[in-house]
């Protein structure tokens, strides 16, 4: 297959308003030919939306999308030959079998039957699913489904493998076999990968991420480039006693979070470390975190949208403290 | 035309969905057995009239007879309509997504899934086929044929009305409300149980029906497809004998492009 150069997405000046509210404004970034690209953004970021003009589903309002140089608009059925999509609702025919889905999908795309059957068995190898091959798709567990459906994506010949959420509803080990998985699938196959989630701890591995809100683009780099750039040494203070906690909220106001008894906020290192010195005596703990994407986020989007991250991974962690059965 | 493998897959997928689903292979076989053996059995010796005390059939066939093509009719009603209404289940799980994120055009998609559902339909047509030698129903070898084809007829009108209709319900409380508003209402006005003039015989001229009750009969399409199979299978026919086949042609047409107009918008 021919390769055009340049990047295989190009995203210019999208928007695309629902009745009330803007979904995605003004955006614009290209991502790179077998690149690992993850949009990163809360729940609502638009997201979603981007996702489903990309997979020809919708339509902006404004501006063009191009896939592998190809208007998503008006050559959408070119488009979709190129792009393996997985939904962030499950899609599989539920009574239909591994291996019936897989072909269903081949013959609907138009790829002739040698080459789905090799597909096949390769797809179904690499996702470890090739002991299921004939079971029904509704007695498999929610993270094998997911699997399957990432598999049947690269059944025909996807340049661009698009999934949007893919990790979502997953326990942390299936979480991070999915990840694996889409390393090897960009490095083997030669693919570009776009993946959307809103846990920060997914995309440190990723090539480059973007980092979405409110339907803006706050910050586009490689997660090293962010941390770089935003990062923030984040803080996390355990006062003495409810008066220094008071004291505390007083002096920093908004700046400031509550984390059960901890009060977290973030700032440049020399300013933190500055700050744990004359608080000092006031604090029964601390503990100074380096720039992480965690921080990056923070500084980006503010408090706000760090505390329904944070949520998210703090369930998980609830999730582990209670014995949940995949923590080690 | 690539895009054969694609009707292909979808058409196939309708028939494994079909063959798996025990309930409505069930349905299927006791439907026309109660129709055919307990009820046309049961009302047999009614569908007679006394002219000068002497007994006649009303139409010069048994009761048994005059319903078997209809129970046909039925029992394709039920399963095209049903096959129809798991596009709603496919919008709801998601699996649309699938075939509407693939190189397949909506008519392609569209009519593989309708062709799925008419074949699971002829066959259960051919189910009530089987039973025609315990309904004293004899046909040759030319109307099995002709019958069949008006049946994948039948099928194709039925499946494309079907979802138009899933197409218009947003939220869906079971199948019970399909066979309730829509197979049941328009099987008894389609003159399946009763032929339509009463008076046939010199006996029975002084009996009429409503008018309301023969407007409803004429104006439902199923009228002429039930009377179409009659042609075929008891060579007896209340109308023109054109009309049926014209008229399910039609059908196949309208509600055909009414579901990809629909689908299209979806």
């Amino acid at each position: 297959m021919q390769t055009a150069p340049g990047p295989i997405v190009e995203i210019d000046s999208v928007t695309k308003r629902y009745v009330r509210t803007v979904a995605l404004d003004d955006i614009s970034f290209d991502v790179a030919e077998n690149e690992l690209f993850a949009l990163l953004g809360p729940n609502g970021a638009g997201k979603t939306t981007l996702i489903e003009i990309l997979c020809t589903i919708q339509r902006g309002d404004k501006g063009s999308v191009q896939i592998a140089g190809l208007d998503v608009a008006k050559q959408s059925r070119e488009v979709r030959k190129r792009l393996g999509v997985v939904f962030q609702e499950p899609s599989l025919d539920t009574r239909l079998t591994v291996a019936e889905n897989l072909d269903f999908h081949g013959r609907i795309y138009g790829v002739p039957a040698s080459v789905r059957r090799r597909r096949k068995e390769e797809l179904l190898e690499l996702v470890e699913l090739a002991g299921w091959r004939d079971r029904l798709v509704r007695t498999l567990s929610k993270g094998m489904q997911r699997r399957l459906e990432i598999a049947r994506a690269l059944i025909h010949d996807a340049r661009l493998l698009v999934l949007d959420e893919p990790t979502v509803g997953l326990d942390a080990q299936t979480r991070s076999r999915i990840w694996e998985y889409l390393r090897t699938l960009q490095q083997e196959r030669e693919i570009t990968v776009l993946v959307t989630t809103h846990y920060i701890d997914e995309v440190e591995d990723c090539d480059r991420l973007c980092i979405i809100d409110q339907g803006r683009v706050l910050a586009l780099d490689t997660p090293q480039g962010l941390k770089n750039r935003y990062g923030y040494h984040l803080l996390r203070l355990t006062p003495q006693d409810e008066e220094v906690r008071h004291e505390l909220r007083h002096r920093f106001g908004e700046a400031l979070a509550e984390r059960g008894k901890d009060l977290v906020m973030a700032a440049p290192e020399a300013e933190a470390l500055k700050l744990i010195e004359e608080l000092g005596d006031k604090l029964k703990a601390f503990f100074v975190e380096r720039p992480s994407l965690e921080s990056v986020f923070l500084s980006l989007t503010g408090y706000e949208v760090r505390d329904e991250v944070a949520g998210a991974r703090e369930r998980l962690l609830e999730f582990g403290r209670r014995g949940g059965e995949h923590t080690q | 035309m690539g895009y054969l493998s694609g009707i292909y897959a979808i058409w196939l997928r309708e028939l494994k969905r079909a063959v798996r689903d025990r309930g409505q292979l069930v349905g299927g076989v006791s439907r026309p057995l109660l129709w055919v053996l307990i009820m046309g059995i049961g009302l047999n010796p009614y569908f007679r009239g006394e002219v000068y005390g002497e007994v006649r059939f009303v139409v010069p066939f048994t009761y048994l007879q005059f319903i078997f093509p209809a129970v046909i009719a039925l029992n394709m009603m039920y399963t095209s309509v049903q096959s129809a209404v798991s596009v709603i289940w496919d919008r709801e799980f998601g699996f649309l997504r699938e075939v509407l994120v693939s190189p397949m055009p909506r008519a392609a998609v569209l009519f593989g899934k309708i062709l799925g559902g008419t074949t699971v339909a002829l066959f259960h047509g051919i189910l009530v086929l089987v039973l025609a030698r315990f309904a004293d129903v004899t046909f040759s070898p030319t109307a099995w044929l002709k019958g069949l084809g008006l049946m994948i007829l039948l099928g194709f009108a039925l499946t494309s009305l079907g979802v138009v209709i899933a197409n218009r319900v947003r939220t869906f409380e079971g199948f019970g409300v399909f066979s309730n508003a829509v197979i049941l209402p328009l099987y008894f006005t389609s003159s399946s149980i009763f032929p339509l003039d009463p008076s046939l015989t010199r006996a029975q001229t002084v009996v009429i029906y409503p008018d309301w009750l023969v407007f409803l009969i004429q104006a439902n399409p199923i009228t002429y497809a039930v009377d179409a199979l009659r042609g075929v299978f008891l060579d007896f026919n209340q109308f023109h004998p054109l009309w049926g086949p014209l008229l399910l042609l039609a059908m196949c047409l309208v509600f055909f492009l009414a579901a990809l107009r629909d689908f299209r918008r979806a």
